[in-house]
Order: C-alpha cells, then structure tokens, then sequence
C-alpha cells in the first residue's frame, strides 16, 4: 500500500462556490475517500418561519433560503400553504408560476455549466455561458421585478401579472438566445480539452444513484428518471405545457453537463407554450382562512425535487415548518462519487454536483 | 480556421458588458423600487404594518391620537405586500425608483431599532391615556359632575 495524503477543500476556498468542507484521502493522485462537512451556514429560518412570521409572511422569508431557486422555494411554501387553507388557485397563476420556474431553470443551470466549465480550466467558456445567462436574469427583472429575490409567489397566487410587452420581449429574447444553446451544446460537447477533463468523470451509476436517493440532473444524467414534473399533476399542470424528461445514460460529469443543455431546450419550449397559451383569469384566490392540518408538497427545483412539510393549527403562525432542499439528498451521492477519481478533476466534479448548501443547511 | 478568424475578429470587437457607473444598466418600467406614501389619503388601518414581512413600516402616535408614518428603506425587501394590503387606493403605491444607498450618519440600523420601540411604546402611551380617560369621564358623569377629574398628572 502507498503513502496516503489528506487534501482539504473548504470551508472556503476559490473553486468551491459553496461553504462546504471536503476531506479527501489520496493514494497517488486517486481519491479514495471522501468526507463530507456541509453544516456551514445554520440560519435558523425553520424556526423563525415558526415563530417570528404570519404565514402569508413566510412565502417571502423563505425566498431567501437560496438566492438561485428563490421561486422554487417560494411557490412549494405557497403551494403547502395554499393546502393548508384548502383553497384553489387560478390557473393563470399557475401558469405564470411555471413560466417564473422555468426562465429560474435556465438561468442556474447556465450558471452550473459555467461553472464546471471554469472548475475544468475552461475560463474563456465561463465568460461566454455567463454572457449568455444575462438574458434570463434580465427578463426575470422584467418580469418579477427584482434579479434575484423574485417575491412572485404569494399564498393564494402570484403577486405581478405578465404585461404583453414582457410576454412579447420574452419570446423575442428566446429567439436569440437559440443558436447561442446550439453553439453551447457545440462548444460542451465537441471541445476536445473539455471532454477530455469531463468523460468518465465523477461516475455514478444508476443502482447507486437509487440506493443513495439521488435527485435532479445529477440522477437523470445517471439513467434514473425521476423527475417530480412527471409525477405530480395536481398543483402545476407540467403535461399540459409540454415537459419531456431527458435522461443519459454515462453518470460522468459530461453527461450532467449534456443533460443540463437538453433540459434548457425543454424549458424554453414550456416558457413558449405557457406564453401561447396564457389562460385569462384572475391572479390571485383571496381567502380569510388561518392554516390548519398537515401537507406535503414536492416540487422540481433547477438542482432536483424541493420538500415542503407544513403543520397549522388555526393560528396566524405555523406550527412546524421543515424544508428538505435537493443538494440535501444528493450529499451521500456526491461522496460516492468521488471514489477513484484523479484529484485534479474533483473541483470540476464539485461544480457538476450543483451543490447548494445554503439551501441545505438554512 | 474559423477559430483563428474569430480570434482576429474578437480585437475589434465591442465587450458585452456595460460600463455602469458612466453608463445605466437594465432597469424594466415596473421595477420594484420605493415604496411611496401619500399622507393626505392614508386612512390610518395600520394593515401595511401588519402585513410587512421585515417590519419596515411602523406607525407612531402621539398622546392627541395623531398618527405619524415611518419607512426603513434599508430593512424594506420591496414586495409590495403593503401597496397590495392597503385598502385605499393610492395612499401606498411602489416607484420604480431605486433606494439610495445608506450613509453612517442616518444610523439607519441602530437608529431605526429605537425608533420601532419608540413607536410600539408611544402608541401603547396612547391606548392607555384614552383608557385613562375614558375611565374618567365615565367616573365624572356617573358620581358628581362638578367634581374636575382628579388624576391629571400621573
């Protein structure tokens, strides 16, 4: 047996975007184990959605959970919520949930591939994915309000209707930014160095994948189908707009990069129909009921499925609140693998991951 | 080839960024700036305070039952859940002004905290000296009404 050496990554450091914490144990180069410390950035914000906050109040609390999915999180709330006091909301603002949901999709998935391309010494590429995204977080501006922070979801609907010049400069803006995804999809697939560095990456195959409960693109790019806008219809009509699960086979950090670009394409279809297809109606189903009971919402963030559990007894605040955030189902995969793996690889390996620990650790 | 043309083409070309100090960045019509208070039409329900998510909204009162308005721009998270809440139309309305930036001698933080406190205690102030005299005009009308109401001072 070799010499083995301890490599710490984190809690901060220039490759990792996240407060996450990696020991890996190396033998010649090749990573054979792997710990995990992500607990970094506790805020307490389980407690104070329960304490401190009305529960029409926490929809907006808990879009600061994560600054990339903030409407993910903003709409499971809404929808557990909305659950609670046993109302319906209008399909316009379903409709207008989903189109937030997606044009949020393209944005963090350009902002991951960015990254990988950047943690595999590709900065050139970095910029170019970066300039690309600028669209989306521009029409997100446009139709939110806010670049970051959306606030577009409430409890009973969405805050802002969509203006028809909005809806026009969107569709006009996807237009553009089509042969651009097709030279990125050139660029991921054909770049010699690139997929030199990301082929056989970072396998995980998909008996693993399903034992360890992995979620997202991490698990699709794996072969595994799971995908929580195939499974449920009842809250946001995914079907009915045009969802298409993309799945790949390889498990390596190429095929998550492949499965991220032909995701963006299946967005880009649901934010036209959605668009086309805008039903006319009211935005927002007003109720004077306090929450009572118990639900459970799953919905699909940009990094996998996003867990709500909300318990209320008749009273302005909620009496528990728990949020389960994808990257929390995907640490024991992201350990697994980095098994085998040259260390000069893992920073690439990291940020195909996704990882989103704020999220996680709250 | 085609590589190398570019490579040539890329010295001449523009950069895609903005240089945004000299030159204005994106900003869309309804953007979610200030939020705007028209005193003369407010009906004093205090429904925006109690619906702001942060707090960025109190009410104080002085002891003649006249209501001031008070707004933390740097605790505000512009979600517009006042201007939707307030039942009167156009005595809340969101600009699409940004928030100037903060300067050390607004003690916007610390400054603000007492203020909110102040506030709270000055409308409890008022609540209890109506109480107060309520309680004794009710006295005065129900024993003598010559005798003056004799607690003034406490």
């Amino acid at each position: 047996m070799s010499k083995q050496y301890e490599i710490p990554i984190g809690a901060q450091h220039i490759s990792l975007l996240e407060p996450l914490h990696f020991k890996f144990t190396t033998e010649n180069e090749k990573v054979v184990r792997t710990d995990a410390n992500v607990y970094y950035v506790h805020r307490g914000i389980e407690k104070a959605c329960c304490t401190k906050f009305k529960f029409r109040q926490v929809s907006f609390v808990v879009g600061r959970v994560c600054g990339l999915c903030s409407i993910s999180h903003t709409t499971a709330y809404s929808q557990v919520a909305e659950k609670l006091v046993k109302i319906e909301i209008p399909k316009r603002a379903k409709y207008l949930r989903m189109l937030v949901i997606e044009l949020d999709r393209i944005h963090s998935h350009l902002l991951c591939l960015s990254h990988v391309a950047e943690n595999s010494g590709f900065e050139a590429l970095f910029m170019k994915t970066m300039q690309y995204r600028e669209f989306a977080m521009e029409l997100l501006e446009a139709v939110c309000g806010n670049r970051i922070q959306y606030d577009f979801s409430i409890v009973g609907g969405v805050a802002r209707d969509l203006k028809p010049l909005v809806a026009n400069s969107i569709i006009a803006r996807l237009k553009t930014f089509m042969p651009q995804l097709d030279e990125l999809v050139d660029i991921y697939s054909n770049n010699w160095t690139l997929s030199l560095k990301n082929k056989g990456a970072g396998v995980i195959t998909k008996e693993t994948a399903m034992r360890l409960n992995v979620v997202g693109p991490f698990a699709r790019s794996a072969g595994l189908a799971i995908d929580v806008r195939n499974d449920t219809e009842d809250l946001l009509p995914w079907k009915e707009v045009g969802f298409e699960m993309i799945t790949d086979t390889a498990g390596d950090v190429y095929a998550r990069n492949m499965v991220r670009l032909r995701e963006l394409y299946v967005s880009i279809r649901i934010i036209q129909n959605v668009i086309n297809g805008l039903p006319e109606g009211e935005l927002v189903t007003e109720t004077k009921a306090f929450p009572d009971g118990e639900a459970v919402v799953r919905l699909e963030a940009p990094r996998g499925e996003l867990f709500y559990y909300a318990k209320g007894n008749k009273t302005q605040m909620l009496e528990r609140l728990k949020i389960k955030a994808p990257t929390f189902s995907n640490i024991a995969g992201m350990v697994e693998a980095f098994e085998g793996n040259e260390y000069g690889s893992v920073p690439a390996i990291i940020a195909s991951y996704d990882p989103c620990l704020s999220c996680t650790a709250r | 080839m085609k590589t190398f043309l570019n490579a040539i083409g890329n010295i001449f070309r523009q950069p895609v960024t903005t240089k945004y100090p000299f030159e204005p960045t994106f900003k869309p019509d309804d953007y979610r700036g200030l939020i705007g208070f028209e005193e003369s039409l407010c009906i004093w329900c205090r429904r925006c305070e109690a619906v702001c998510p942060p707090g960025a909204i109190v009410f104080s009162q002085d002891m003649e039952g006249k209501q001031t308005y008070h707004f933390n721009r740097a605790v505000c998270i512009y979600c517009g859940e006042c201007v939707r809440a307030c039942p009167k139309e156009g005595a809340l309305f969101q600009t699409a002004e940004p928030a100037p930036c903060a300067l050390k001698a607004e003690n916007i933080n610390n400054g603000w905290n007492k203020l909110y406190d102040d506030a709270l205690a000055s409308r409890e102030a008022y609540a209890a000296e109506k109480k107060r005299r309520a309680a004794a005009e009710k006295t005065a009308a129900t024993t003598n009404p010559i005798k003056p109401a004799a607690s003034e001072g406490e």
